[in-house]
């Protein structure tokens, strides 16, 4: 799968800064199209009306959580196929492995930077 | 000594006198003097038993009464109500406001940002502007750090002072026994289950590039 900037990306975090900050990082980076939502079940809404070519979802919210989310759509046979990197402050191996084993495709540890959002977004999409 | 030794030893003297007693009358028969005799003397052994009793009860209702009249005033010392009704209350206070500051704070400066991006296509005089203009709100912003800092100050000398009087109420009450672990609840164990941790002390989190080892099945470091 080729990288595509004009992808709509969606973005899950429940604190409303996090959210700005990854929108002006992607936007810096290029892509345009970028929803928000605050926990994991608004997220699995937004998808089902509409399809991202990438999800970027924190882990702790509530109430629905990151790895919740990531369980939903690696379930839902639309949806399975959706890129998902997780950037969470949550950073214990035990996550790392768990979340790999739910079918993460990347995982960024909070805080970051851009060339890290932009690496690993690469990363997933084979460049 | 053990109440039972001492309850021994009440009770042997009264049984020698018996026994002593036996062997002086026991060449004849037991007349109705000697039956009141025994009588006298098992009562005389029952008082002395029981009074004994009497004295190791007050003892120790007196040292249950010295431990309560002790607990009452540490429970006072820890002054519950000052924790409850000011201190607690007010520290929840503090931090609710350095939420509020950062957050506050945050927001400018990505707006102070977000405008000076917005600014790069114009012309290098407005582009000057917008930049001078918006790093002054950026340094003004920064200032939030001073408050809050203040009031984590405040914060961690409250929990310090709870700290204190709880360790210092525990060793009264000679409270050294380990506690039996509290029941989980619900959000407990949906914490423990989900794996929400929270952020990690440095040291103890794990690195970017400890994750892009785990991402490319190589060994984490340390």
């Amino acid at each position: 799968m080729a990288l595509d900037h004009s992808m709509p990306v969606l973005i899950v975090d429940d604190y409303s800064t996090m959210l700005r900050i990854i929108r002006n990082l992607l936007k810096q980076i290029g892509f345009e199209d970028v929803d928000e939502a605050s926990d994991g079940t608004q997220a699995l809404s937004k998808m089902r009306d509409k399809r991202y070519g990438l999800v970027i979802s924190d882990w702790n919210m509530e109430p629905m959580t990151g790895i919740e989310l990531l369980r939903e759509v690696r379930a839902d046979d639309k949806l399975n196929r959706t890129p998902f990197i997780m950037v969470t402050a949550e950073a214990k191996t035990e996550n790392v492995i768990l979340a790999k084993k739910a079918g993460v495709n990347n995982y960024i540890v909070k805080p970051f930077n851009a060339d890290t959002l932009k690496s690993k977004i690469q990363a997933v999409f084979g460049e | 000594m053990s109440r039972g030794a001492r309850g021994e030893d009440i009770l042997k003297q009264p049984f020698d006198r018996v026994r002593d007693y036996v062997a002086a009358k026991s060449e004849g028969e037991a007349s109705f003097g000697d039956v009141v005799a025994l009588a006298e003397i098992t009562a005389d052994s029952m008082q002395t038993f029981f009074a004994a009793i009497d004295r190791t009860i007050y003892r120790e209702l007196r040292e249950i009464a010295e431990y309560i009249t002790n607990l009452r005033s540490e429970i006072a010392h820890l002054r519950a109500g000052e924790l409850q009704k000011d201190r607690l209350p007010k520290a929840g206070e503090h931090l609710g406001a350095i939420v509020a500051a950062t957050e506050e704070a945050t927001n400018s400066i990505m707006e102070a940002a977000e405008a000076m991006l917005a600014a790069a296509g114009k012309d290098e005089a407005t582009f000057k502007a917008v930049v001078n203009d918006k790093v002054m709100t950026i340094f003004e912003a920064c200032s939030f750090q001073d408050l809050t800092g203040q009031r984590i100050a405040r914060v961690v000398e409250t929990l310090e002072q709870i700290e204190n009087r709880i360790g210092r109420f525990a060793a009264a009450v000679k409270s050294d026994a380990p506690a039996a672990p509290a029941a989980e609840d619900p959000r407990e164990r949906r914490a423990r289950e989900l794996l929400l941790n929270g952020p990690q002390d440095r040291g103890v989190a794990i690195e970017q590039a400890d994750v892009d080892a785990l991402f490319a099945d190589k060994p984490v470091s340390a």
